[in-house]
């Protein structure tokens, strides 16, 4: 059946820490309304906050999407930021680039990437140094 | 809601401070009176906090009947014994109590105290994957767990509460039979005595509040000594402030426990949402009190908190038991009466529709209904949120005229087509209004 799907969007706003999580509990309540299995609806949760949050420490903020289809949702976060130079050394465990003011927060500690892959069905990178980064992960609802 | 809380239909002006206070969206005002969502109310009493008119109260029994009757059995929250300065020790107490013909169990509620929190540090010690563990002592926080993070309900600690257990240990100890009635501090307690989670019936019958039985006590100013009872262990006490439980629980730990201890509702919703992130790694318990301050921060207590907390903080606690108290515990401990009888059940709120796609539709219309409302979030609607009617009105429990905005717009609409009607003329008038001169 061809369902129209359901999209959520929010603009991540530059340094403004207080608002971080805001697009993942916004989603959370938008997945908790649909019906979602709490499962999905945590691991969604855990994407969305990491991808704000490199937005929003890297890239100066950017845009993140909730597109929510009959089977899967996907989660899509873009940002005209400094683009990554290396994926493959992003991806691993403990390293981050954040500043140390960054880190004075309790932030960047290298867990980000890794954690949106650990939380999701697949995650694809796409990024230019000096354009931006267009992070999408994809979670599939279980018995699909 | 699960009978915490009850409302007094006759004092509800049906105004909206109650509904903007409910931290979980629970109030509505509906037709000038109140009401509240029993799938989403945790009953933990900020709505009394909020009603100037006293139309909501603890949900207890009558207190005047209850001790009118012989030989009553009370089971008293820890607050009771800091309320009054003069009777600030479970053995002045029970002296104060005796005088009313009343009977505490305080010395049994000091060693289930101790069993809860053995228990608690053994099963932390197991750990791993469930790390950290979440306190069962706060009625609320589980029902707000059950309601709002799903996710987190195999974190809670399979630990009855040591209200409950203290009663089961009163009962094979002495073989007392009697009814026991709760001294409870808040409307969540009450919830453990009308509707517990975890086990099938409470071991407890009756319900009052503590501030109740103070008023009681100190109407007669009964002077004690405090010297025909043996003295009671007061770690116990300390569960009643921010932190008490998780130091008792750490005493029995071998090695450090890593623990956060809050309270008030917002940091323990804050707390649960980093929980739910897997931003606490390292962290192995958890405790969370919906009150401020901890329990003596209850809708139901008698005391300022804040002196309560004084008087806490400046006991002195052996948090080592005696050689003789430990036999004892760890007797308890091998029958395993402390712990949950049944696991703790998620209590998700009915989603828009069962079918995904219906949902979806739903989510749709209720945004473009919510882009129309004005996001003042003014409460006439009777609803905590423009969000929260747009959500009723898909649900079928509201119209967009429930909205004072919308409604003046619809007048506004409809007076100006009855105005332009009002300018139409009949075709025998001269445009001019006048009537054609002969």
């Amino acid at each position: 059946m061809g369902q129209e799907p359901y999209v959520e969007e929010y603009t991540i706003q530059a340094g403004d820490f207080t608002a971080i999580g805001e697009a993942s509990t916004k989603f959370r309540a938008t997945l908790k309304m649909l019906g979602i299995p709490s499962e999905v609806v945590r691991r969604a949760a855990v994407v969305a906050y990491e991808a704000e949050m490199n937005a929003m420490i890297h890239a100066g903020g950017g845009t993140i999407r909730m597109t929510v289809a009959p089977d899967h949702l996907e989660i899509l976060a873009s940002d005209q930021g400094p683009g990554i130079p290396d994926v493959a050394l992003a991806m691993q465990e403990g390293y981050s680039t954040a500043s140390d003011e960054i880190r004075e927060l309790g932030f960047g500690a290298g867990m980000g990437l890794p954690n949106i892959e650990r939380n999701s069905d697949g995650m694809n990178i796409e990024t230019e140094v000096g354009v931006g980064t267009v992070l999408t992960a994809r979670i599939n609802f279980p018995g699909q | 809601m699960s009978g915490g809380i009850r409302v007094r239909e006759a004092q509800c002006r049906g105004c909206a401070n109650c509904i903007k206070s409910c931290p979980t969206e629970a109030i509505r005002v509906i037709d000038g009176l109140i009401r509240i969502i029993p799938d989403l109310c945790i009953d933990c009493g900020e709505c009394i906090r909020s009603c100037r008119d006293k139309a909501i109260t603890v949900n207890e029994d009558e207190w005047d009947l209850l001790r009118s009757r012989e030989g009553l059995i009370l089971m008293a929250d820890p607050t009771f014994y800091v309320q009054v300065g003069a009777y600030s020790r479970p053995r002045l107490m029970k002296e104060a109590l005796e005088h009313h013909g009343l009977r505490d169990i305080s010395e049994y509620a000091s060693t289930a105290f101790d069993l809860a929190a053995y228990a608690s540090a053994a099963i932390i010690r197991e750990g791993g994957e469930n790390l950290p563990y979440i306190s069962t002592y706060c009625p609320a926080v589980i029902r707000l767990i059950q309601i709002n993070f799903p996710e987190l309900v195999g974190r809670i600690l399979p630990v009855e509460s040591p209200l409950e257990t203290a009663v089961t240990i009163w009962r094979d100890a002495t073989g007392g039979g009697e009814k026991v009635t709760l001294v409870a501090p808040c409307p969540a307690k009450a919830t453990l005595v009308r509707n517990p989670v975890g086990r099938g019936k409470s071991s407890l019958e009756y319900v009052v509040s503590v501030k109740k039985v103070i008023r009681d006590l100190l109407a007669y100013n009964v002077k004690v000594t405090g010297t025909k009872t043996k003295a009671i262990s007061r770690r116990w006490l300390l569960w009643s402030i921010t932190g008490g439980e998780a130091k008792h629980i750490s005493s029995f730990s071998d090695k450090g426990l890593t623990s956060i201890a809050v309270s008030g509702l917002r940091n323990t919703m804050d707390l649960l949402n980093e929980l739910e992130l897997g931003r606490l790694g390292g962290v192995d318990f958890i405790e969370c009190r919906a009150c401020d301050l901890g329990c003596i921060g209850g809708t139901g207590t008698y005391e300022s908190r804040f002196l309560s907390q004084l008087r806490l903080e400046n006991i002195e606690t052996e948090w080592l038991p005696s050689h003789e108290e430990m036999e004892e515990i760890r007797t308890w401990y091998e029958k395993g009466i402390w712990r949950l009888e049944n696991p703790i059940q998620v209590k998700e709120r009915l989603p828009l529709s069962q079918d995904l796609g219906e949902a979806m539709a739903k989510l749709r219309e209720m945004d473009a209904i919510y882009a129309g409302l004005p996001h003042i979030d003014c409460g006439s609607c009777g609803r905590p949120s423009c969000r929260a009617l747009a959500e009723d009105i898909v649900r079928g429990q509201g119209e967009v005229t429930d909205c004072i905005f919308k409604l003046r717009e619809r007048i506004t609409s409809l007076s100006g087509e009855i105005q332009a009607l009002s300018s139409k003329l009949p075709h025998t008038l001269h445009p001019s209004g006048k009537r054609r001169q002969r």
